[in-house]
């Protein structure tokens, strides 16, 4: 009976000693963080931005940030069973466009989770025509879906990549009523599958990116791979903060000739469409408020410090750092100028 | 820079250790190439692109080809892409040929891995145009000429359709991913399951499953005789190893490496169809397709040879269009965004130095990997003559370990992995043949996504028949394997 008593307060006193660091350290952020981020692609944006944070939020309150590009559902998941700040989130506009457009497994995250800071922009969303396309222009497609032509656009359902679409089709529903059943979407999944719809000839238009499809823009129009931009979605003053050599063999300036004004699609009949995505942070709807604190305090000496910015321009991000609680007004003011949007493609 | 300032000890160290990393990655059940590039990823900030690049493509070619180490000793695929190799490896290992099975794969490994570097330096740009000729269309008929080997592989026609299509039902089960073009709504999920199958089952825990932990049921049903190896044999029985074994392998070696290397260019279709295909063509070409699942050296050349054929191959999209070629390649390209490099068609033109370092990178990851393996052989192959009550408890641990760590920690995998073992028992038990099952379950999805894409573009079934000679053709290839499968079934029954 000793030897079982012995064990067990061994066993006791192991448990105690390894839980005290926790529990003294339930305010401060534990020396492990692990990050997951929205995508399962270590080869896109939401990896690379998640990377510069994770850089720079390790070094500022010396812990280890690791990112894990698991994916939307698995990200949230993560996120839902962990509140003691060993699990944060980062990810942008689609974790509640998707919510919007009903798509199954995003809930609302502002009631579900706690909505961080804001971080930066990529100013990228693209939409691309095939080089020898007829369509030349926003002006060309709109006024050949007026004329009674279709016009398929390949995007994938759901979030970022439609609501340029759902912003499309609502401005030729102002200008053109009835005329927007001819912009017809093309659902489909990965970039190379929207490149290859095009190449093919399945797609009219395509949602891309500057980042993804910067190089197609410089092949000659004889390749079937030459593709033209025709609308980049973001703000003229966001894509107006990117570097003077812009992305590639393609200057700023050549890039905001693609942006509103220069390119009209609009919201109301006066205002034109914009749509920056934006990346931000997520915690767990339990996590302490002081690590949240402390996140938003080293993040707003590490933006101050004005490193990082050099960093995510030379990345083609935009730096954006709104604190916790600016940013969540911020981004529930966002949501709901896409709901009218979304709301009004719905009504159809 | 240029290139000779790149090319320093550092630079051909991390190659080294790359490759050793990627060949223990592949080499254990449930860790895979794609894992360790995915580890290693943030190192390219600190070590630089070119440097970068080495430690990666060492980690890809290492975890490819060290998958073939469980596939033929414990009839575990290390890589899904390693499955056909278990059909004719493991059988070698329990004839007591482990030895030299190894031998045949690590040496089809590199040649396959250097054949395909080859097309990839000299014909990069061409293939990628090649590429993008093959529309949803032809990329699903790819896929249905693999999956037609579902029944070459398996005794029974019937059971090997039946295994096959099972395995197709069964890899549907979840959300029809937005992300993949589908409409994110759920299929074939109980409610109370809706939450762990909303990405429906994952294919290590499900491969390790049917391989590592139903083969360990079935020993433990038989009874483990204490301090008796896997084999039940020694290890030098078998005959010793002579490269009189590729005598009249040319042919198959170059056929099967191509394979590799086309399939891998071809974004989508995946690794696991280019092992497949290869296996089934040199099995319809052989004289002897009876002799093949019973330890066939023709079976294990066909299958590593297309599987390192895929590593070059899986680069061909990825530096010429920015696309990556396969799962690994797809977190490769991470290095790149991570230090604000576009990859495009532009890409090797504008980074020539880059361009040079990673065939550099590529050609000594392949020399290290053969080097190592092949000295190495002789002390990995004794994990047969350990004993069976010691041997299945690490690898059933390291099952387990592998499948938790496979999505970053979800345990439902863990749950996957023995549900799946247990089917794979019950069919062992029942008759059904697991590898059509699982060929069925991996190319499962990619067929459907690219059937009802075709569909949804087209409208018609008649244009998977015109819509270009490619499709033409790939049926003329389907009708062929279809019909050599029946004749070689009747073959097969009358012999019986």
């Amino acid at each position: 009976m000793t030897g079982l008593f012995k064990t067990l307060a061994t066993a006791a006193g192991l448990a105690a000693m390894v839980a005290t660091p926790i529990l003294a350290s339930a305010s401060e952020l534990p020396g492990n963080v692990r990050m997951v981020i929205g995508s399962k692609s270590t080869g896109g944006d939401t990896y690379q931005n998640s990377a510069i944070i994770a850089e720079a939020l390790s070094k500022k309150l010396d812990i280890n940030v690791k990112v894990d590009a698991v994916g939307a559902s698995e990200a949230f998941k993560a996120l839902e069973r962990d509140s003691r700040g060993t699990t944060i989130m980062i990810f942008h506009d689609q974790s509640y466009l998707a919510h919007l457009y009903g798509v199954r497994g995003y809930d609302d995250i502002f009631e579900n989770f706690k909505v961080g800071p804001t971080v930066a922009i990529n100013p990228g969303n693209a939409y691309l025509v095939a080089k020898n396309s007829p369509l030349q222009s926003m002006e060309d497609v709109i006024a050949a879906a007026a004329a009674g032509q279709r016009v398929r656009v390949a995007i994938q359902a759901g979030g970022v990549s439609e609501i340029g679409f759902s912003a499309l089709k609502n401005a030729v529903k102002i200008q053109h009523p009835g005329a927007e059943e001819n912009i017809v979407p093309v659902n489909t999944g990965s970039q190379a599958d929207k490149n290859q719809l095009l190449f093919d000839g399945q797609a009219d238009v395509i949602n891309g990116s500057v980042q993804a499809n910067e190089q197609f823009t410089q092949l000659p129009e004889d390749d079937q791979k030459a593709m033209r931009f025709i609308w980049l979605t973001a703000r003229e003053e966001t894509i107006a903060q990117a570097n003077p050599e812009g992305m590639g063999d393609t200057t700023r300036d050549e890039l905001l000739a693609f942006t509103t004004p220069n390119v009209s699609v609009t919201m109301d009949g006066e205002k034109d469409f914009t749509f920056d995505k934006e990346f931000f942070l997520l915690f767990n709807k339990d996590m302490d408020p002081e690590q949240i604190a402390t996140i938003d305090k080293a993040l707003t000496e590490i933006f101050a410090a004005g490193e990082i910015q050099e960093t995510q321009k030379a990345s083609f991000f935009i730096p954006n750092f709104k604190p916790s609680a600016e940013a969540t007004e911020y981004l529930k003011a966002k949501r709901e100028d896409y709901r009218h949007i979304i709301d009004a493609i719905a009504t159809n | 820079m240029d290139l000779i300032s790149i090319l320093t000890p550092l630079f051909f160290t991390l190659v080294a250790v790359g490759t050793v990393i990627g060949i223990i990655f592949g080499a254990i059940p449930g860790m895979t190439a794609t894992m360790a590039v995915a580890v290693c990823l943030p190192l390219t900030y600190s070590l630089g692109l070119e440097n970068g690049l080495a430690l990666l493509l060492g980690l890809y070619v290492g975890g490819i080809s060290g998958g073939l180490v469980p596939a033929i000793l414990l009839n575990i695929p290390g890589t899904p892409s390693s499955i056909t190799t278990t059909l004719d490896g493991y059988p070698m290992t329990m004839a007591g040929e482990g030895e030299n099975a190894l031998k045949i794969g690590i040496i089809s490994s590199v040649i396959g891995g250097l054949i395909s570097l080859a097309a990839l330096y000299l014909f990069a740009p061409a293939l990628a145009d090649f590429a993008i000729k093959f529309s949803y269309i032809e990329k699903f008929l790819i896929i249905f000429f693999a999956l037609t080997v579902m029944a070459a592989l398996s005794s029974s026609l019937l059971v090997g359709i039946f295994s096959g299509v099972l395995g197709i039902f069964i890899s549907l089960i979840g959300a029809y991913d937005i992300s993949r073009g589908g409409n994110g709504e759920l299929r074939l999920v109980p409610e109370f399951l809706e939450y762990y199958l909303e990405s429906g089952f994952s294919l290590l825990p499900v491969l390790i499953g049917l391989f590592g932990l139903a083969t360990i049921l079935i020993e433990a049903e038989n009874g483990m005789p204490e301090g008796q190896g896997l084999s039940g044999v020694k290890i030098a029985k078998g005959k010793p190893f002579r490269l009189s074994v590729f005598k009249g392998q040319i042919i198959n070696l170059i056929r099967s490496s191509g394979i590799g290397t086309f399939v891998g260019i071809l974004p989508g279709v995946g690794g696991s169809a280019a092992s497949i295909l290869a296996y089934s063509q040199e099995k319809n070409f052989s004289r002897h397709p009876e002799r093949f699942g019973k330890g066939e050296p023709a079976g294990v050349i066909a299958s590593e040879s297309a599987n390192n054929g895929l590593t070059g191959g899986a680069l061909v999209p990825l530096l010429s269009l920015g696309i990556p070629g396969d799962s690994t390649t797809a977190i490769l390209i991470g290095a790149f965004t991570l230090q604000g490099i576009q990859v495009g068609p532009l890409f090797i033109g504008n980074n020539p130095v880059t361009w040079d370092a990673m065939i550099i990178a590529m050609l000594a990851a392949n020399l290290v990997m053969f080097l190592v393996m092949i000295f190495a052989i002789r002390h990995i192959a004794k994990v047969v003559s350990v004993p069976k009550n010691i041997l299945f408890p690490i690898i059933l641990m390291m099952c387990v370990v592998g499948a938790y760590t496979i999505n970053y920690g979800v345990m439902f995998d863990v749950w996957t992995l023995l549900i799946f073992g247990l089917f794979g028992y019950l069919a062992h038990k029942i008759g059904l043949e697991i590898a059509p099952f699982i060929i069925g379950f991996i190319l499962g999805p990619s067929a459907e996504i690219y059937f009802v894409k075709s569909l949804e573009s087209f409208g018609t079934l008649s244009i998977f028949f015109t819509k270009s000679w490619i499709a033409v053709l790939l049926w003329v290839l389907i009708a062929l394997s279809i019909g050599f499968s029946i004749m070689v079934s009747r073959k097969t029954k009358k012999m019986r």
